[in-house]
């Protein structure tokens, strides 16, 4: 945009055209960031679900999982980091949403996985996995954005399918390795979008 | 005969601020600067014309030991912004 000038007259045309530009670059900006989380929670999952297959793969105890508990103790702390560093990006519509899509996802996924162990009534990747995609499939929805809504679906549908069909448990843990890299992709693809 | 346009909006400072924050809950000073491409001493004065006509409300606070300042549109700001983008339409059809 070009510097604002407070006393220069703008026809009406001039006038819609600058609000449209601002608009459009706010909206840039605050979804750009939203990439980031996306990046962040990503790295973070396919680190952590490697890591989780290994020690279960390795020592056969499944008391490894309890490492995911790790994720909000470690994530939580990274998002208010890099959130320090974004010069005050506030909020819009839609970033918000999409916060609380995620945040609905976590709530579901917490109360299942504590649901499960004590049960172990529950087909816990699979249903993991299908909300993980269904959550992906949202936002991409609510960015309007075709390869985000189709790589949730893949993920969700597919995921569930192929949970069903691996014979162990630790091996349905390389799903979550594969939503975490659909996840990274996702921020490169929002960022690229809102670049 | 055409609708009056809202003298305060019109001005390309001002409906800039009144653009970003009608779509953000509120946003900060650094925020609407680095947005507008403006001068601080620019933007504060005509922050300051748009909260004295009760289109925005300014809160003055501390982020850690920085003073940072924050903006949000009122229903009566949204109001103003809604009549002014009604009328540029008016204008251009």
């Amino acid at each position: 945009m070009e510097k604002t000038n407070e006393n220069k007259e703008m026809t009406a045309q001039e006038s819609l055209s600058l609000i449209n530009e601002v608009l459009n670059k706010s909206r840039k900006s605050i979804l750009r960031n939203n990439g980031k989380h996306f990046i962040l929670w990503g790295v973070l999952l396919t680190v952590l679900s490697l890591g989780i297959y290994e020690l279960w793969h390795i020592t056969g105890n499944p008391i490894w999982n309890l490492l995911w508990f790790a994720m909000p103790i470690i994530g939580i702390p990274l998002v208010k980091l890099i959130s320090r560093k974004d010069d005050a990006i506030p909020q819009n519509v839609i970033s918000k949403q999409i916060s609380k899509v995620w945040l609905a996802y976590c709530v579901f996924v917490t109360s299942i996985f504590v649901i499960s162990i004590f049960t172990g009534l529950i087909e816990l990747s699979l249903v993991i996995v299908l909300l993980l995609g269904f959550a992906e499939c949202i936002s991409g929805i609510m960015l309007k954005n075709w390869p985000i809504i189709i790589s949730g679906f893949i993920l969700g549908v597919g995921g569930a399918f192929a949970a069903a069909l691996m014979p162990t448990a630790a091996e349905q843990l390389l799903l979550f390795t594969i939503g975490g890299v659909i996840l990274v992709v996702t921020g490169l693809i929002i960022k690229i979008q809102y670049r | 005969m055409f609708p009056k346009l809202d003298p305060l909006l019109h001005s390309e400072l001002r409906l800039a601020v009144m653009s970003i924050l009608a779509e953000v809950e509120s946003a900060e000073f650094s925020y609407l600067k680095k947005q507008t491409d403006s001068t601080a001493g620019n933007l504060s004065v005509q922050i300051d014309k748009l909260s004295a006509a009760g289109y925005i409300t300014v809160e003055k606070g501390f982020k850690g030991k920085m003073p940072c300042t924050t903006c949000k549109i009122t229903p009566e700001g949204i109001e103003a912004f809604k009549n002014y983008v009604t009328a540029l339409k008016e204008y251009i059809s």
